[in-house]
């Protein structure tokens, strides 16, 4: 009988698909499947709390939020985060991976710094920056204050338009160390040859900057763009931890998560969801094809 | 080749600015988790503290000492079970993965199987599903199967997401390592399985290590999920546990740093440790 499976097991079809089951399944159950469900769920009136009057309602939901102004205005301010961190995130990953890019003793171990804000919990990433801007006995108000920048103590998520750029400056400093990483990669395989054979050519130090290094980013540096965009788009974690439901930082992944599932509106929330991830899913199918393209060639 | 001085000079002044933007606000909650609460509170605060005390760490851990509005052993509980859960749960799936992913590499490397490059683009494609479509419905599943608050629940998510990175990551690694060593594995009479478990595995080890400690750190320090899927000690993580032991109970901020540096040990062992891995499997493809 041992013998028979293993020989039927043997077989390449048999094997794959024998693998490839039990994470199939999964797929479908938990990833797939449920967004199904919830597609169903932005069709009815759908609240937790009166489970008992659930009924089907058409596109009444998605009419609801495209004219709800907390959702307009938590669109408009997302559209701005990810502009600002998209920008922030560019410019700081392109100068730490040029400086790493460098040769020096340590950089190895500059390189495993660098990666830290990466690898913590961004809910705690959250959590650690908000006793840092704290207004009363902040390391950033104390700060200022020694270098004179400041006369007296503020609370600086008090202030809406700050609080929302402090946000930005968290995800940035999150998110850097990844496109940092991804920069590094593609800088340490451009050959020396070429800055030297540049040299020759009479070109320099910006030209080459621009000829040679600027213009080997450029493919990943797209590929980047376009994942920061995703992940600024996403950012829940650290927004919650800093803010909660303020309004000055409502992005719709917040808004979407405090009409779901802390005010029980599914139907409502599930249409919340589509209509953003609708928008996200074209970014990442972008993503995907740009990415993923590679392997065929 | 000699480097001017002016050089140096300038690339320590931005290797200094570098460290400083990575490691500062960390230093800084160390700092305030070792400090005493009357240096801590002062205006502007002790940088460098002049008795430090290890006493915040009792209190969150152990006694569960000054937390206003009630907490005692209530709040240190908070904690110490979210340490375990999150243990567990992040330790479970890593195990899952470091069993199923040479699988995954190998059935697309190796194996040719009919709907091979659409099976894979169904992998690859939750990828493109956003976040809350699919916790909303996965709410609803999850309370049909009885997996809602369940530590099972979580790894078995985990598991899931990770699917598309590890199956990416380890079909390529496959495909790096040539296939000969298996070859004549074949020819001296193992069976696929004995040669995948045998020799292959050997080969795309660094690999898989990679894999494994990216599908840790994601699962450690995941949020938004468990936040949903969660609502007892039984299975809430430490990510979750923290942050209500912050808003359910007035916390004082040198307690609140212990815990904060009490969650960012795991990620920062490894990140000391398995750097060379982490930005293999960062790079690699750039997948989130």
């Amino acid at each position: 009988m041992k013998q028979r499976i293993s020989t039927w097991l043997d077989n390449e079809q048999h094997l794959a698909y024998v693998i490839l089951a039990p994470s199939l399944t999964l797929l479908l159950g938990f990833a797939y499947y449920p967004a199904f469900q919830s597609f169903k769920f932005s069709m009815l009136r759908y609240n937790l709390k009166m489970p008992n009057r659930i009924k089907f309602n058409g596109f009444d939901n998605y009419i609801y939020v495209l004219k709800d102004p907390v959702f307009i205005a938590s669109v408009l301010r997302v559209l701005y985060f990810m502009v600002i961190a998209t920008a922030g995130v560019m410019l700081i990953s392109l100068a730490i991976s040029l400086v790493l890019n460098q040769k020096f003793k340590g950089r190895g171990i500059l390189r495993a710094i660098v990666i830290i804000p990466w690898a913590l919990p961004p809910v705690v990433n959250g959590h650690l920056w908000k006793w840092i801007f704290n207004g009363d006995y902040g390391a950033l108000n104390g700060l200022l204050l020694q270098l004179g920048i400041i006369d007296d103590y503020h609370f600086w998520l008090n202030n809406s338009f700050v609080a929302l750029n402090l946000a930005v400056f968290l995800f940035v400093w999150r998110y850097a160390p990844f496109v940092t990483i991804l920069f590094l990669g593609v800088l340490q395989s451009v050959p020396g040859q070429l800055y030297e054979a540049a040299k020759v050519d009479g070109a320099g130090v910006f030209r080459q900057f621009y000829y040679i290094t600027m213009a080997s980013l450029s493919r990943i540096g797209g590929i980047a763009v376009i994942l920061t965009l995703i992940a600024s788009f996403n950012v829940f974690d650290g927004i919650y931890a800093l803010m909660e439901f303020s309004e000055s930082t409502k992005t719709p992944m917040i808004y979407n998560y405090e009409l779901t599932f802390e005010m029980g509106r599914f139907g409502r929330g599930s249409a919340m969801a589509y209509l953003v991830g609708f928008f996200l899913f074209f970014l990442t199918l972008i993503y995907i094809r740009t990415s993923f393209k590679k392997d065929k060639i | 080749m000699k480097k001017r001085p002016v050089y140096s000079i300038f690339l320590g002044v931005l290797v200094f600015l570098i460290i400083f933007w990575s490691a500062a606000p960390l230093l800084w909650i160390f700092i305030s988790s070792i400090s005493e609460r009357t240096e801590l509170y002062s205006i502007p605060p002790h940088w460098i503290p002049e008795n430090p005390t290890f006493e915040a760490y009792e209190k969150v851990l152990v006694t569960g000492e000054s937390f206003r509005g009630g907490g005692g052993i209530a709040a240190t509980e908070l904690l110490r079970k979210g340490i375990l859960n999150s243990l567990i749960v992040a330790i479970s799936t890593t195990a899952l993965v470091m069993f199923f992913a040479p699988l995954l590499g190998y059935a697309f490397s190796r194996l040719k199987f009919k709907g091979s490059q659409i099976l894979f683009y169904i992998i690859i494609g939750i990828i493109a599903l956003p976040a809350w479509p699919v916790l909303i419905g996965l709410f609803s599943v999850f309370s049909n199967l009885h997996l809602l608050d369940t530590k099972t629940g979580l790894v078995l998510l985990s598991f899931t997401f990770r699917l598309p990175f590890e199956t990416w990551f380890m079909k390529g690694y496959f495909e790096s390592v040539p296939s000969e060593i298996e070859d004549a594995a074949r020819i001296d009479g193992c069976t696929r399985l004995q040669t995948l478990f045998k020799v292959s595995i050997q080969m795309v080890m660094p690999g898989l290590i990679a894999v494994s400690i990216v599908s840790f750190l994601h699962t450690w320090n995941m949020f938004a999920a468990p936040l949903v899927l969660t609502y007892t000690l039984k299975s809430k993580p430490l990510t979750v546990t923290m942050t209500e032991f912050i808003g359910q109970y007035f916390v004082h901020w040198d307690l609140m740093s212990a815990a904060t540096m009490i969650s960012i040990i795991p990620p920062l062992i490894i990140v000391i440790f398995f750097q060379k891995y982490i930005i293999q499997g960062l790079s690699a493809g750039a997948i989130k």
